[in-house]
């Protein structure tokens, strides 16, 4: 947990860790591409490796656009706040998660759910647009040594802080974990 | 010429990669290169209630249909995957040492792609360090995925001889690991 953590998000993260295993405090680990700027948020504990990298919103929209993917779709996901999530099970037994239970607390003390896959691929299909792929998936069960990646978006403006807590379980055992602070990507310039 | 068969002359011949594309592929490497990658494993686990293989034809990149049970009778490595993932790109070149393998003991390798357009698909092949020569298959709409409940790419199933889905994988893994062999070796 970074020191320079505030009291009140302090208080929030802790209410927030109400109602379930805390996981131990392992530490979370920060990096910065040197060439991109690009920043992420790295924890590995009681079973699980995640990590967040912001996701700059011309990536989705060139993205979503090399596949011919039409602007509604793109700019709906580039609008958020995204970052590009890696899950893994470090653990000997399955470890399942659900996205739904994860939340994320803006600074201002509000605790809003994350918009899940399944959310995102009723409205893409509902648009007659059968693409299910980029949005972390939202109800994995993963066997030893398996891992995925992914999208987590979060309605919130490039550039803003928030924390992220993540829900996970290994044979019945609940493990959560709070990402403090983290950053999303910051809005293009030409967008400003 | 058909593309499965193409050489170098033919690739020299074909357009340039579309501009972007290449620049999606370019932030793609970014954005990837920012995050610490998992290494590959060599785990495959085995399913807790082995499933019949659900029947699918899919055509390739010249058009031609190909039906899983065209392959019945032989081991069946069954990838999904798309240009786009990082871990699909890093896993490609194993999948093409393991076939090499094993092939003429009756392992065919099956890489179904998703959404992509065969066009784009051919540029990514023709880049690769080692060009896969099993088939590239074409789910666009990603229906027979969703028959095989595949949540994340990518995702790998091994088939037994007799059309048993018997070892999945998620996540980019390095196929022609000793243990990847073994598990060939007990289903051949």
């Amino acid at each position: 947990m970074q020191k320079n953590l505030s009291k009140a998000r302090m208080l929030s993260v802790l209410l927030l860790a109400g109602g379930a295993v805390q996981a131990a405090d392992d530490p979370i680990t920060t990096a910065s591409d040197p060439e991109t700027g690009i920043r992420s948020w790295k924890y590995e504990g009681n079973g699980l490796g995640i990590e967040f990298v912001q996701v700059p919103p011309d990536f989705i929209r060139a993205s979503y656009s090399a596949r011919g993917l039409p602007a509604s779709v793109s700019e709906a996901v580039a609008s958020r706040c995204v970052f590009g999530t890696i899950v893994r099970n470090l653990s000997d037994k399955p470890l399942s998660y659900r996205v739904a239970d994860w939340r994320y607390l803006k600074a201002d003390g509000v605790e809003l759910p994350i918009k899940t896959k399944s959310e995102w691929l009723k409205e893409w299909h509902a648009m007659g647009v059968r693409f299910s792929w980029s949005i972390l998936a939202d109800e994995p069960t993963f066997q030893v040594g398996d891992w995925i990646q992914g999208f987590t978006t979060m309605a919130e403006p490039h550039g803003s802080l928030v924390s992220l807590k993540v829900v996970w379980s290994i044979e019945g055992e609940r493990y959560e974990k709070v990402m403090p602070k983290l950053e999303c990507a910051p809005a293009p310039e030409t967008d400003e | 010429m058909k593309r499965s068969c193409r050489n170098w002359n033919v690739r020299q011949h074909r357009k340039p990669m579309n501009k972007l594309v290449a620049l999606a592929l370019l932030i793609v490497a970014a954005v990837a290169g920012a995050a610490d990658l998992p290494p590959l494993g060599h785990r495959m686990s085995p399913m807790s209630q082995p499933v019949a293989a659900p029947e699918f034809t899919l055509p390739d990149m010249d058009g031609e249909n190909h039906a899983l049970s065209d392959f019945r009778g032989k081991v069946v490595m069954l990838n999904f995957w798309a240009t786009w993932c990082p871990p699909c790109r890093r896993e490609m070149p194993s999948m093409q040492r393991l076939y090499e393998k094993f092939r003429e003991r009756g392992l065919v390798v099956v890489a179904v792609n998703q959404f992509e357009d065969p066009d784009l698909v051919f540029e990514f092949t023709g880049r690769l360090s080692l060009e896969p020569t099993f088939p590239i298959l074409f789910d666009r709409e990603s229906r027979i995925s969703e028959q095989y409940r595949v949540r994340g790419l990518p995702t790998t199933y091994l088939i037994d001889r007799q059309g048993t889905i018997r070892y999945q994988a998620i996540g980019g893994r390095e196929f022609d690991h000793p243990d990847v062999e073994k598990l060939i070796e007990g289903l051949l």
